[in-house]
């Protein structure tokens, strides 16, 4: 008989615990109109509103930007269905909890105007997500999505909603705003109220030139550079000294970029201190201990070139497991990570590094 | 080990039909010529189920800018990160990586495809 995934049939993580750090679920506007005050609704009903995309690529592979294999079964696009995700990846793969990612795609922080409709959106989907998935299956855990761009508005629907048992993250785009600065402050303080982490996703960044590459190629090549400025930015701006409770997820965007970056970082403190002279802790201690990095999409290696960047990043507890579910770059959990890691080293990079990042997340067999 | 898969009428061009010898998930499918072949449903990348993908030509080049569509119906991509395969030519893979698509031998019998888990031409 055919299996659902002949990829789940290697079972190596069915060993671990797995705690996925990035799962899209996929919203239709009309999904969200039960959570959508008016006049919000009309916008979209009646004028058939959207954001803007800012990506002009939709050809990565062969259904786009999603797996072929996960439209659902009545045709709708890969991601809405609660369903056809516990069939095709939680139980297919033994999950024992998924973090969903979102997003409104493009996330409302990253609409350029209209920060009203930014925030609205926000709202009814924290609503959508808690109602039609975290509180329908006990393995997902959710991010509250806000509209930056007015941080006030964006600090009440964190108080809003962030104190929901399964609520473990804000989540940024990343995109076309340094996070670091003094303006979204009010943001890191509020999630710090609620035990919440920081994610960051890129979102349709302009990198690395502030304009679109000319291929899609160039664009996913370089996603990390975006995720380097951010990080950069948070370190310097001194977000780190000043909420000590705050870490930060960086999702999507891989880890083999970590051991440049904490070198390059280091160094330039060294010499440029004195200009952010907030900042009192090495930059590569603050990756290392205020920071983690979900894997996908994981670059084929080999397990030695694996513990080679390992050993350069001093760590292997930042690394967390990711599959992307229900994108075209999916990692699968059997497939992806180097054959050969020692089995306490996996168990860390599947579940437990996750675990010990957001302290909203059940200890170890509690779901 | 051999083991039937669909009716030869069932079989259409650029269609994949999946099913299994002994465990091995295989797929069967025609050429652009109308030549049956079965291949492993299993992508030698990260395991997708190659049924799942797309029959379909390449855009190929001999110039930066410059696009043609070729191998049409010879393709076959893969349902995830859609690395290409071409069917005429044992699954030989367009990028120039290792990992073959692996061939099996097809064959009809009494108007019904079957498989046989020794590897095709
Ligand atoms: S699993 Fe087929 S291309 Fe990756």
């Amino acid at each position: 008989m055919q299996t659902l995934n002949n990829e789940a049939k290697t079972n190596q993580t069915k060993k671990y615990s797995l705690i996925d750090t990035d799962i899209h679920e996929r919203v239709m506007y009309e999904d969200l109109f039960p959570y959508l005050e008016q006049p919000w609704r009309r916008y979209i009903e009646d004028c058939n509103w959207q954001q803007e995309k800012h990506m002009p690529f939709t050809q990565p592979a062969v259904a786009g930007v999603d797996r072929a294999d996960a439209k659902t079964p009545d045709g709708k696009p890969a991601g809405t269905s609660l369903p056809f995700m516990q069939e095709q990846l939680l139980d297919a793969n033994n999950h024992e909890v998924g973090i969903l990612t979102g997003a409104l795609d493009p996330s409302p922080s990253s609409m350029h105007g209209w920060y009203e409709m930014a925030t609205a959106l926000a709202s009814a989907y924290n609503d959508w997500q808690i109602n039609e998935w975290l509180d329908k299956d006990s393995r997902l855990y959710g991010s509250v999505h806000i509209a930056a761009q007015e941080v006030g508005n964006a600090v009440k629907e964190i108080e809003r909603v962030g104190s929901h048992p399964k609520m473990i993250q804000v989540l940024l785009p990343i995109d076309d705003i340094a996070w670091g600065d003094p303006y979204y402050h009010p943001i890191f303080e509020a999630a710090e109220r609620h035990d919440l982490m920081i994610g960051m996703h890129h979102n349709e960044p302009p990198a690395p030139l502030g304009k679109w590459p000319r291929y899609f190629i160039e664009w996913h090549s370089l996603i990390a550079t975006s995720h380097m400025a951010q990080i950069t930015s948070m370190i310097f701006n001194g977000v780190f000294e000043k909420y000590p409770k705050l870490k930060l997820m960086m999702i999507e965007g891989g880890f083999t970029y970590v051991p440049f970056l904490m070198k390059k970082l280091d160094q330039q403190f060294k010499d440029l201190r004195h200009e952010v002279p907030w900042v009192t802790t090495m930059p590569s201690d603050t990756i290392k201990n205020r920071m983690a990095f979900t894997t996908q999409p994981l670059e084929e290696m080999s397990r030695k070139e694996w513990n080679l960047l390992v050993e350069q990043m001093g760590t292997d507890e930042i690394i967390c497991f990711s599959t992307d579910y229900p994108h075209w770059d999916y990692d699968s959990p059997d497939e992806a990570v180097p054959k050969g890691l020692e089995d306490d080293v996996l168990e860390r990079i599947y579940g437990e590094n996750a675990r010990k990042f957001y302290p909203k997340l059940p200890a170890r067999g509690d779901i | 080990m051999a083991a039937v898969i669909c009716r030869e009428e069932e079989l259409e061009k650029q269609e994949m039909i999946p099913g299994s010898v002994d465990n091995i998930p295989v797929f069967v499918c025609r050429t652009s010529e109308g030549e049956i072949r079965a291949f492993i449903d299993r992508c030698p990348h990260q395991g997708a189920c190659m049924s799942k993908g797309k029959i379909d030509g390449a855009p190929m080049s001999t110039a930066p800018g410059e696009y043609s569509f070729e191998h049409e119906g010879d393709i076959v991509r893969c349902p995830w990160h859609g690395r290409e395969y071409n069917l005429r030519e044992s699954g030989k893979p367009l990028a120039p990586v290792k990992g073959k698509l692996k061939e099996f031998s097809a064959y009809v019998k009494d108007s019904y495809v079957y498989v046989e888990l020794k590897r095709g031409s």
